[in-house]
């Protein structure tokens, strides 16, 4: 019921990113030169949209991202995690639209004890984005 | 200034893998001894306990000289609720430790400045080397004791070197 409302809703699909599965022990991997190759894992259906907020000066711009439940319980069997808890917080944000941003605060919506629905609070990365060429 | 940086770093960090091999962080799915450059890092909502974080803050550059020398403020922020064991009863204790581990691998205070943005990472001309640090009194914030130490990292600026 959740997938079928986010899909209607515009249901995207968003990239969790998460450290990749051989890490990189190197002394450039932990001195910011080699870049950290996370890797992106798809979350589908997904709703994303901007946080309606009074915004005052400096405040940064705040998003939501509700994730179908499903759609995240997929990518923790797959990589052998004991709860959604865990691959969150393994995490360096979300990718989506080729832009990134942050976790701010995550919460979930429960009916009769089962998780439907996460709702993440996200701010944008300020990492510069460099194209190719 | 980058190379200078890099080389505090690693150099305390191999010195702590040697004094104390227990003192590990698992992060981006690596265990590795349990120091960091924040600056290399994805942000957190709270900085780990039981580990020492690098942060860069003070920048001074003395050009009167042949080479310019830079001086570098580096804060080490280190925080520990105790163990689990102890309940965190021990969290003063070990603090302590804390304490005693990062004045350890602060001596001798001088390395060799490396350059490891190439593989192997290749020895410079110049060395690296910091004053005594200062501690700060001790913060506590509920269960979580906390100290910052400032050290100031100073290295000349070889030539054609960013």
């Amino acid at each position: 019921m959740a997938d079928a409302l986010l899909r209607a809703g515009g249901g995207t699909v968003v990239s969790l990113l998460v450290a990749p599965a051989t890490g990189d022990s190197s002394d450039a991997g932990q001195l910011g030169i080699d870049a950290p190759n996370f890797q992106q894992l798809p979350l589908s259906p997904a709703i994303f949209r901007k946080v309606r907020v009074a915004m005052q000066e400096g405040q940064l711009a705040q998003y939501e991202l509700l994730i179908s439940a499903s759609a995240v319980q997929q990518q923790v069997s797959a990589l052998q995690l004991t709860s959604a808890d865990a691959l969150f917080d393994t995490s360096a944000g979300v990718e989506i639209n080729g832009a990134q941003f942050l976790i701010e605060s995550r919460s979930v919506s429960e009916s009769l004890g089962q998780i439907y629905l996460y709702r993440l609070l996200l701010r944008e990365a300020h990492a510069l984005l460099q194209t190719a060429g | 200034m980058e190379n200078a940086k890099d080389t505090f770093y690693v150099t305390l960090r191999n010195r702590l893998a040697a004094l104390n091999p227990n003192r590990v962080i698992t992060l981006r799915g690596v265990q590795r001894p349990g120091i960091l450059a924040e600056e290399a890092e994805a942000v957190v909502a709270q900085m780990p306990a039981d580990v020492f974080v690098l942060r860069w803050t003070a920048l001074n550059a003395d050009v009167q000289l042949p080479y310019a020398l830079a001086q570098m403020m580096c804060e080490i922020h280190y925080t520990t609720g105790g163990t689990q064991a102890n309940q965190g009863l021990d969290r003063g204790r070990a603090l302590e430790e804390m304490d005693a581990e990062l004045l350890a691998i602060l001596t001798p205070n001088c390395a060799q400045k490396m350059n490891f943005t190439q593989t192997p990472s290749v020895a410079m001309g110049t060395k690296v080397f910091w004053n005594e640090p200062q501690f700060s009194p001790l913060t506590t914030q509920r269960e979580r004791l906390t100290r910052i130490a400032k050290i100031a990292v100073l290295a000349f600026q070889e030539q054609g070197e960013l």
